[in-house]
């Protein structure tokens, strides 16, 4: 399988590549701790992100979208695969094979933001420190050059650069959020791993947060892969998003056309099950609701490992595993029945805010 | 019309468009007495919840949503207290009873939670018991309230568990909190809320913790109980989607007040206070252009110690009067089809200035 990019004749070459990532990590019983199996919590990714785009990664919790961030910011070290990362026109690496040492000089440029504000930021140490931290472990600045940058940075994100002594308790979370995109920004990256960044934020705070990563990614031509379970902030965020389930990507394609024409089920369930924000809205359109439970990883099930919930499975999804193939431009699904099937997408929303 | 001693009844009554007021929270303040000084996390909430119906308590963190939920109940943790205000609720035997007035650690409040209102929670691994079964929950709440025996005890919460869709209930029954998953866990709470029929269900972000799959199948459990047994549901939120699939009525809240109060069409398509119009003015929605910016509110929930002078939205709001809104604490005016606002623009002398100063 390979969402290949560069088949598409308008894209550039991309920043990052990953090539049938997997990652599992093992199960541990017993007096000895012995490995008595494996949860395959990545299991065989492929994508690639181009240079300036937000790729969103959505899926239910536990369908590995985390998992996957975290290899590509090689906070885990992958099973298996490869994640090529382009260094210049011509030449690519892969951060999958590297080890801390050699990873050193790309931690500068793959940046990671996370969920809670509140437990990302070390409570012991002002804010100088949290955002200065990475310039002076890089030897970038130090003294009072180190300030003036983090007061930039700080200015840059929207907070005051008088608070740069204060610690991360007398902020309010959004403002954290704020400081920890200020330390991911530190060291002028190149892609920014967004994790779950605005979900615990209150919905006028996620707005300000949402606009200012955009900002920011035209001001310093950023790169994000954006990670969320939020399927209406990642169709306002996103250029192209992929669906995850159970440790594999079942859908990718350009955020306007998953949404309007999803050819996934698991994909149109989802966004079936998004509460409208339209109170008109309410008992129309067909609901899908998706019956039993998320896969366990550990023992997945045969064949496509949706079957067991999905509406339209026939005999063929319960022993063979759909592959990935190209439907459309640059629409991508695992699924064996993509074409045969009329499922349903977002647009009676937008058809009933233009009434 | 005279109250109804069975849920039967009022299930029949909610259908025959009874607009009887089952819980009427009137000018509560519930304040928390730190060392460092009062917090009013509760400062003047008004709300009101007619049988059978769906009200929607929305707001940022931080704003007193919660907190009015545990007043009702009185289970305000300590250094709270109600202060002021009235809660009034309709008991099954048709007396009304002010809640408010209530020992928190009395018989009369203790008659009620549970057997006339129940609560479930944002997180059901931690409201649940470890160390129990959740058949042993269900049955402790039964025998608590009802006159049965064990055994039909059992059978009642059998049937509870089938009842919130629960596979396999009579293996189930057995089960610990930790072997169910979350969404299996937010029905078992559920099944333990409703397993003495209340007359009203108090929900606090039932559906904050799961995934958008689940949260849709808990929504749709919430509203099938509610149609089947006529009960009402005050739910609180901070998710305006959640709020536009749910609710008849709406209660908008901020920094401990209802600044905005009507029926669910009107408060999303013809909202009137500022705070309520940036509310949905700042969420992502589909069909707008691209990555376009979001409207985005100034500023951020002032610190409770640090509470504006006059309107509390002042420092944030598009529509600020100089002189006017710093110093008058705004009454609820009337406005709009059904609402009740707490904003000077919609007062009766509201035009008296709005000429020179207000905007379009």
């Amino acid at each position: 399988m390979d969402f290949d990019a560069n088949k598409t004749a308008d894209s550039a070459r991309p920043l990052l590549e990953v090539r049938n990532l997997h990652m599992q990590f093992p199960i541990k019983r017993g007096l000895l701790r012995r490995t008595v199996g494996f949860v395959s919590a990545v299991n065989d990714v492929s994508f690639s992100i181009r240079p300036g785009e937000t790729l969103s990664l959505v899926g239910e919790s536990g369908c590995g979208k985390t998992t996957t961030g975290r290899c590509i910011a090689r906070v885990y070290s992958p099973s298996s695969g490869q994640i090529l990362y382009q260094l210049d026109e011509r030449e690519s690496v892969d951060l999958a094979q590297f080890d801390n040492r050699e990873l050193r000089p790309f931690r500068r440029e793959i940046r990671m933001i996370f969920q809670d504000p509140f437990s990302s930021l070390n409570p012991r140490l002002p804010i100088l420190q949290i955002v200065g931290e990475p310039l002076r472990a890089n030897r970038v600045a130090s003294g009072s050059e180190l300030e003036d940058r983090v007061a930039t940075l700080l200015r840059r994100v929207g907070l005051r650069p008088e608070y740069i002594r204060r610690y991360p308790h007398a902020f309010s979370g959004g403002e954290r959020q704020r400081i920890g995109i200020a330390r991911a920004l530190a060291l002028n990256p190149r892609l920014i791993v967004a994790d779950e960044a605005v979900s615990a934020l209150d919905v006028s705070v996620q707005a300000q947060i949402l606009n200012l990563l955009q900002d920011l990614q035209e001001e310093f031509k950023l790169t994000y892969l954006f990670i969320a379970h939020d399927l209406s902030v990642v169709e306002h965020i996103s250029h192209r998003v992929a669906v995850m389930y159970v440790g594999k990507i079942v859908e990718l394609a350009q955020a306007d056309e998953l949404f309007a024409n999803p050819l996934h089920p698991y994909t149109e369930a989802l966004l079936s099950a998004v509460p409208k924000p339209d109170p008109r809205l309410r008992n129309k359109g067909a609901r899908i609701r998706l019956e039993g439970e998320v896969a366990d990883p550990s023992d997945p099930p045969s064949g496509c490992y949706f079957h067991p919930r999905c509406p339209y499975a026939q005999d063929r999804c319960w022993h063979e595993e759909p592959p990935v193939r190209e439907i459309g431009a640059d629409h991508w699904v695992a699924c064996h029945f993509a074409d045969e099937l009329e499922l349903r997408g977002f647009e009676a929303i937008g058809a009933a805010r233009d009434a | 019309m005279q109250p109804t001693p069975t849920r039967l009844d009022s299930a029949a009554d909610a259908m025959s468009g009874a607009n009887e007021t089952l819980l009427q929270v009137r000018d509560v303040k519930t304040h928390f007495f730190t060392d460092e000084g009062v917090v009013k996390a509760v400062d003047g909430v008004n709300l009101s919840l007619k049988r059978g119906q769906t009200l929607c308590v929305v707001g940022e963190s931080g704003c007193g949503k919660s907190v009015t939920a545990r007043s009702i109940l009185r289970i305000v943790p300590a250094p709270g207290r109600i202060v002021s205000g009235e809660i009034n609720f309709q008991q099954r035997n048709g007396a009304m009873i002010d809640l408010a007035q209530t020992n928190p650690k009395g018989r009369a409040i203790r008659h009620i939670r549970g057997r006339e209102i129940s609560m479930i929670f944002q997180e059901p691994m931690s409201s649940l018991s470890p160390v129990h079964t959740i058949g042993s929950q269900i049955m402790e709440a039964i025998l608590l309230h009802l006159p049965v025996t064990r055994q039909e005890a059992r059978k009642r919460a059998v049937s509870m568990l089938e009842l919130v869709g629960i596979p396999r209930a009579g293996e189930q029954l057995d089960a610990y909190s930790f072997e169910l998953s979350g969404g299996m866990r937010q029905r078992a709470m559920i099944a333990i809320a409703l397993a003495c029929e209340p007359q009203l269900l108090i929900a606090d972000e039932p559906t904050t913790a799961l995934d958008v799959t689940t949260q849709a199948n808990i929504l749709d459990l919430i509203r099938d109980l509610q149609q089947a047994s006529g009960m009402s549901v005050l739910f609180i939120t901070h998710d305006l989607g959640v709020v536009a699939e749910i609710a008849d009525e709406v209660v908008v809240m901020y920094l401990g007040r209802d600044v905005e109060s009507g029926p669910v069409d009107a408060i999303f398509h013809d909202p009137k206070h500022p705070y309520t119009r940036a509310l949905l003015q700042s969420i992502p929605r589909y069909g707008s252009r691209d990555r376009d910016r979001l409207y985005s509110l100034k500023g951020t929930v002032p610190h409770p110690f640090d509470r504006p002078s006059g309107c509390p939205f002042h420092p944030r709001c598009d529509e600020f009067i100089q002189e006017r809104c710093n110093t008058v604490d705004p009454d609820r005016y009337a406005a709009g089809s059904a609402q009740s606002v707490r904003c000077l623009l919609y007062s009766p002398d509201a035009d008296l200035y709005a000429k020179e100063d207000s905007k379009p």
